[in-house]
């Protein structure tokens, strides 16, 4: 029996239905915080209780620690979950949780403060022996810069040590540039974070971006739930996710999973978390890029080839429970695919597409799951990210499940705002995609320039 | 065109009133909805006044077929007034969530009871945010006729906290006047 009566849900959109979903399953009971444009949400309307936090801007609203702790002290819940993006990446939340006596769905403080610095965790993953990607430490000025990216060889990668969604990371093909884009990195990495430490790394130019989902409960237990392949990005943003991945061998799947079991064990990590790497596909090699101490987006990829619910087992393991199955017991079955349909126009640049939804209807059927929040007569606000579903399928092999995807997408009715499933339906007829021959850079320099 | 009703233009509007959009328009399909924000409802932060309902415009196009008549006058019957308007008070509203108290520490006595005057930056209760006291000013002339929460409970933001019966600045004894 779960430590957890009243769940606190600390977001919004789809993966506040997600975790209110997990709950009622668990007999929990749910309250909501919603700013004042998420009132009549869909999300609103299933949570047991909804309380107004603040106003529309989530730096008033979803972003207030305080004001989160008091609504969930003040409703009677024992826990709050933060979902993904707003608080979930900040200890602070988890502190206050600590000091209030709320257990936080999460992982520990100090696990966040720990590897959410890069610098700090490429050091502890090096320490492990597990590759990092050729590079520099913190690099000063320019001069030092230049050194470092001369050693490691061009073209270089500039990131920012605080870094994230791909702000103050640059590429640099000449040493010519360097200057210049270091500056920007720097500019951008203090205005994004509050801080313009950089660092240098080799740039790997067809890379595949590979993920391994585990959980670790406080008893010392931890397990993998194999991979995903998030290699189809635009601008540092994923599109497509999908488990297994076409570019992972078995011998290699077993050297990624068991580094990402090392680095959650040498941490001493507990709950759900993701350790992301990078395959380069031309020299077989993968390397540590950083960990996500969070529940991702693309979790239900892997709920779907393990049949495993992720979210439920946050809330088990911040109970104090152990994870409910062992290792042994996760086996991955058949394929799945999962498309994030945005509201953006993808002729234009991808521009995000607020508004009404006139008509909403969603596909369905065998294979076929649909994570969303919105409904025919919704407002997509303004305020928050474009995310309207993530449509997922499973079929027994990766041929299967793109030819369900195309159909569900097909079957996909959308009115109202403009949203990228045409773009998705292009990329399931495309011979390169459908190959699995694709990088991380193909969207934006092949597939987008015919497109 | 089936596929907006009342319902969701009620909606709309209520996003629109909420936000700092003055002025909307918006077509879909046959339906041309055209919403403006008088002036003075722009919400000022320190004087909570009420909502007022926003001038709509609801055009129809005349090939309209199938599409569900949306009459004009409806749409303004419709139009989200607060209970408090109807009965000619006005809100003293939660500019944050937090802990309602009515009086400045436990046991000292409530800094405004009902029937009791209030001038504009008279303070009316403390909402605390971990251990964060805001205190929230009347922003409105008049007497307090409602207290509408609790002591020691959570208010949510912009909760409706006290209905105050406004009154102009020669008719204040600054007596009660229950």
């Amino acid at each position: 029996m779960s430590g957890i009566s009243k769940v606190f849900v600390a977001n919004r959109g789809e993966i506040a239905v997600r975790i209110m979903t997990a709950c009622r399953e668990m007999g929990i009971e749910t309250v909501l915080g919603v700013s004042e444009a998420d009132r009549d949400s869909f999300a609103a309307r299933m949570a047991d209780r909804v309380v107004c936090i603040g106003p529309a801007q989530p730096l008033q609203s979803y972003l207030r620690v305080e004001t989160i702790i008091t609504a969930a002290l003040g409703t009677g819940a024992d826990a709050i979950h933060p979902g993904y993006g707003f608080l979930a990446e900040q200890p602070e939340l988890g502190e206050a949780c600590a000091n209030s006596g709320l257990i936080f769905i999460g992982p520990k403080p100090e696990n966040i403060r720990k590897m959410g610095d890069k610098l700090v965790a490429r050091e502890i993953v090096k320490e492990l022996g597990v590759p990092v990607i050729p590079g520099s430490e913190l690099v000063h000025d320019f001069e030092e810069a230049l050194l470092m990216a001369e050693k490691v060889g061009f073209p270089v990668l500039l990131k920012a040590a605080a870094g994230g969604g791909g702000k103050g990371m640059k590429m640099v093909k000449r040493p010519d540039d360097l200057k210049t884009l270091f500056e920007e990195a720097s500019a951008e990495a203090r205005a994004a974070f509050g801080d313009d430490r950089i660092y240098i790394e080799h740039l790997i130019s067809n890379a595949r971006h590979i993920e391994v989902q585990i959980l670790a409960d406080r008893f010392g237990n931890i397990v993998h739930l194999f991979e995903r392949d998030c290699s189809l990005q635009r601008r540092y943003q994923k599109m497509i996710e999908e488990a297994p991945s076409p570019a992972v061998s078995d011998d290699m799947r077993e050297k990624i999973c068991k580094a990402a079991v090392g680095i959650a064990d040498h941490v001493k990590y507990e709950n759900a978390g993701t350790i992301e790497t990078v395959l380069d596909q031309d020299q077989g090699q993968f390397y540590f890029l950083e960990m996500n101490t969070r529940i991702q987006v693309e979790h239900p990829v892997t709920e779907m080839i393990t049949g495993k619910d992720l979210v439920k087992e946050q809330i088990r393991i911040a109970g104090g429970e152990p994870i409910s199955f062992a290792q042994e017991a996760i086996a991955m079955k058949g394929h799945a695919i999962e498309c994030r349909i945005n509201a953006e126009l993808p002729e234009a640049d991808f521009r995000p597409s607020p508004g009404g939804i006139t008509d909403w209807r969603p596909p369905e059927g065998n294979g076929i799951r649909v994570d969303s929040h919105c409904y025919s007569g919704y407002f997509v606000p303004p305020y928050y990210d474009s995310l309207l579903a993530k449509l997922i399928v499973k079929g027994d092999d990766r041929f299967q499940a793109t030819e369900r995807m195309g159909s569900a997408l097909a079957q996909f009715t959308v009115t109202g705002v403009d949203t990228t499933i045409p773009f998705y339906q292009s990329l399931m007829k495309n011979p390169d995609y459908l190959k699995g021959k694709i990088n991380t850079r193909w969207v934006e320099e092949v597939f987008l320039k015919e497109y | 065109m089936g596929f907006f009703d009342q319902d969701d233009i009620i909606q709309i509007l209520k996003i629109v009133g909420e936000s700092k959009i003055d002025e909307l328009h918006l077509e879909m399909g046959d339906l041309k909805l055209i919403t403006k924000k008088t002036s003075a409802a722009k919400i000022e932060e320190r004087e909570p006044i009420p909502e007022r309902p926003s001038e709509v415009a609801v055009q129809q196009e005349a090939e309209t077929q199938e599409a569900t008549p949306v009459p004009t006058a409806k749409i303004e019957e419709m139009q989200p007034v607060s209970e408090a308007e109807g009965e000619g008070l006005t809100p003293i509203k939660a500019s944050l969530l937090g802990t309602f108290y009515r009086a400045p520490k436990p046991g000292a006595p409530p800094f405004v009871e009902e029937g009791q005057a209030v001038t504009e930056d008279d303070t009316v209760c403390i909402i605390e945010v971990m251990k964060l006291f805001n205190t929230t000013k009347a922003g409105v002339r008049g007497y307090i006729r409602k207290i509408c929460a609790e002591d020691g409970q959570l208010v949510e933001f912009n909760q409706i906290l006290f209905l105050v019966e406004e009154a102009a600045d020669e008719e204040m004894s600054g007596e009660e006047r229950v």
